[in-house]
């Protein structure tokens, strides 16, 4: 009981010299100064959303291979090559009369929103019938992984 | 003049004007040129080209210059000015012409944080950032226009952000924008009106880059970041400035900051073991740099080596003394990546442009006062003081003529919207009572000869009708497929793909005659490809013409002896059987 009371003590502890030494940054003098005028605060803003907008990447994105705004140039992920298929009412569609090569590509790069705004597409040009997108992805020192297989206008996403 | 007087009389905002700090700054209310300017020293200047106080006659308030006569832009960038105003036009001249002041001026003293609103660097290397800059961003704008043909091909766009989708740029829209973006940053290159010019640009940029997913290009986002803060640097030429005067700004402090970030998350990005192993590096390096690493150190101590590179890079860009480091550091690494074979477009080239940030002033100081270099100030001096409508009118007609012989679709289109520009600038410099100067008008016309010149050099436009051509055919719509050829084959009359291509569709939509005169020309300048006899010998074969049909056969083998096709359509025509389904492969790349 003793024990518990000391994690919790320790816990919040931490949580108020966390909290603290977020104030006593926002409260010193080059935060101060900055916040004083609306050039500060263009700084602030392009400094504060560059630190934070790739942690996005690590931490809730669903899509690995969209590596977009985290500056992952030249990364691992970037070599994953995916062969994308898809069906129309169980029978093999060729994607490459649907859409331009370009998003085909990206749809290779295993571009999760490009493949489902391409179900969505299809969705709606032939209404009523099952639109299924295979992903089946390789990697650079990982083990390879199938996405989809599922009716894209009933899921859809990936 | 009194309009004038209170023109220039208007307060400075941001907090680097060098003359007045902005409100709610620790000198607030208080024009900083009321103070003593050298009482006290900012805290980061430039450390071995600090300029030394200036004399009192070169340091006049803001409020008791006056703005000259032929006065066109009223670009009044913050921090940028000190304690004059002056006209902002490439190539206006001092009132004491060319005859810089023997010192430069010394700025007052900054706001707090001094690492921000302190932040200097000479005259001479702003000029050398603000043309490498936006000249590569000009070029790189025009290159991107063959990519045009893959935006809204099929009507299907997946935007950054998904309230663009349906707003994302189309064909002709990305290729006329990129057009006024090519237009935009050579202004912006030259000097011009580059408070007006640069905030168009990065919205421009923002939405062609943003728009779309099919530019993914991680460069690109870096660019669009950095134009918008660039939207920020007193670009235009400080009154009575010579190659050493300082010129204060935040957001310049704000890109090199930008880019320590992305160094640094590009280097957390490889803490991963497939990198550190030199798998990932091994698998994207080529050419002769491959073979240099394979034979030295090899990819794994190069792909742990980069991680390093970066986190020092990361450390060090923002950080003045710290320069030392970081330029010698970054312009090896990123010629490295020049030298690798990767496929990223100008984004090296764009990295070593913005080193020059990096580099010591005094070498940029003393390459701006070589010797060399006078007669083209005095030059631009001189152009600057030219002030003439009919120059300026013949120069509007001549960008228009210009465009003209640039090959891409909306190039007079685009040309007609740019003319605007000058336009509005003259009319606003009329309306100060000057008129548009002869600096103005060359400024225009390099910018559309840059179109001419980008057109002519590169193979942008040839593959802009190549690429749309291909992918409306491949999508069905054989209507816009001819119409792309037809502009293909005018752009480039030797090359084979499109007569075949055109050939087919014509011969294909009942359109013999003229197919084959294609299929001939097909044949005429690529005589080692067996595909357009081919497809002649089918034409004919339909048209029941078959010994005609079997001499055509007979030379698509003679033509290309490997060619399946026609080994199969000979052999067939022989065997007085249907000639067989083409097995051609699509080549036209996307």
């Amino acid at each position: 009981m003793s024990a518990r009371r000391n994690t919790a003590s320790r816990n919040a502890s931490r949580n108020n010299s966390s909290l603290e030494w977020l104030l006593r940054l926002a409260r010193s003098r080059p935060v101060t100064g900055l916040i004083r005028s609306w050039q500060g605060w263009v700084i602030l803003a392009v400094v504060v959303s560059q630190l934070l907008i790739p942690i996005h990447y690590y931490t809730v994105r669903r899509d690995p291979h969209d590596e977009r705004f985290a500056w992952r140039m030249f990364s691992p992920m970037r070599m994953a090559q995916c062969g994308v298929r898809a069906t129309l009412d169980g029978a093999p569609l060729p994607i490459e009369r649907e859409f331009h090569e370009a998003w085909i590509e990206l749809a290779r790069r295993g571009r999760f929103a490009v493949v489902e705004q391409m179900g969505a597409r299809l969705c709606e040009k032939h209404s009523g019938k099952p639109v299924v997108f295979y992903l089946d992805c390789k990697y650079v020192g990982r083990p390879a992984e199938t996405y989809g297989g599922f009716n894209m206008c009933n899921v859809p996403l990936i | 003049m009194s309009k004038k007087r209170k023109h220039a009389k208007r307060p400075q905002p941001g907090p680097a004007t060098a003359g007045k700090p902005a409100a709610g700054k620790p000198a607030a209310g208080k024009p900083a040129a009321d103070k003593p300017a050298a009482d006290k020293p900012a805290a980061d200047k430039p450390a071995a080209d600090k300029p030394a106080a200036a004399p009192p006659e070169t340091s006049p308030t803001h409020a008791a210059q006056p703005l000259p006569e032929a006065r066109v832009t009223a670009d009044k960038s913050p921090g940028a000015r000190g304690k004059r105003d002056k006209p902002d036009k490439p190539g206006e001249p001092p009132p004491e012409t060319h005859v810089p002041p023997p010192r430069p001026a010394k700025l007052p003293p900054p706001p707090a944080p001094v690492f921000w609103f302190g932040f200097e660097v000479p005259w001479a290397k702003l000029v050398a950032a603000r043309v490498v800059l936006f000249g590569l961003l000009a070029i790189d704008a025009f290159l991107q226009i063959s990519h045009a043909p893959r935006y809204g091909a099929g009507d299907f766009n997946v935007a950054h952000f998904s309230f663009l989708h349906s707003l994302g740029p189309g064909r002709a829209s990305y290729e006329i924008g990129q057009l006024l973006e090519t237009y935009l940053f050579a202004l912006a290159a030259l000097g011009v009106a580059t408070r007006l010019i640069v905030p168009i640009a990065a919205a421009l940029y923002a939405w062609l880059y943003f728009g779309s997913q099919l530019d993914s290009y991680q460069h690109h986002y870096l660019m669009a970041l950095a134009v918008a803060i660039a939207c920020f640097v007193p670009w235009q030429r400080p009154p009575d400035a010579t190659p050493a005067t300082p010129v204060r700004s935040w957001a310049l402090r704000l890109i090199l900051v930008q880019l320590g970030i992305m160094y640094l998350w590009a280097a957390i990005s490889k803490l991963d073991p497939a990198w550190t192993s030199g798998q990932t590096l091994g698998g994207q390096l080529a050419g002769s740099l491959r073979s240099l690493v394979d034979a030295t150190i090899g990819m794994k101590r190069v792909a742990v080596l980069v991680i390093g590179t970066e986190f020092a890079l990361a450390a060090t860009i923002w950080l003045r003394p710290a320069w030392r480091i970081a330029a010698p550091l970054g312009l090896a690494f990123h010629t490295g990546i020049v030298a690798s074979g990767l496929e990223i477009g100008l984004f090296a080239y764009l990295m070593l442009g913005l080193y020059v940030l990096v580099l010591p002033d005094r070498w940029l100081v003393r390459l701006a006062e070589a010797r060399a270099l006078q007669p083209l100030r005095r030059a631009l001096h001189r152009l600057g003081a030219t002030t003439s409508w009919v120059l300026w009118g013949l120069a509007l007609a001549a960008g228009l003529a210009i465009a003209e012989l640039v090959r891409l679709e909306h190039a007079v289109l685009a040309a007609l919207a740019v003319t605007a520009i000058p336009l509005g600038l003259a009319v606003r410099g009329r309306l100060a009572g000057g008129g548009p100067s002869g600096a103005l008008g060359a400024a225009h016309l390099l910018a559309l000869a840059l179109w001419l010149v980008a057109d002519r050099a590169s193979a942008v436009a040839v593959d802009y009708y190549k690429f749309w051509a291909g992918s409306q055919r491949r999508l069905g719509d054989m209507k816009t497929a001819e119409q792309a050829y037809r502009r293909l084959v005018e752009v480039a009359p030797d090359l084979e793909l499109g007569h075949y291509y055109l050939g087919r569709i014509l011969v294909g939509g009942g359109r013999g005659e003229e197919g084959a005169r294609h299929l001939h020309e097909a044949q005429r300048v690529a005589p080692g490809r067996a595909r357009a006899w081919v497809e002649e010998a089918r034409w004919l074969a339909s048209q029941g013409q078959k010994a005609e049909a079997i001499e055509k056969a007979r030379s698509a083998v003679s033509a290309e002896p490997g060619s399946r096709d026609a080994r199969a359509l000979l052999d067939s025509l022989l065997a007085n059987q249907a000639a067989p389904a083409s097995t051609a492969e699509d080549d036209d790349p996307l």
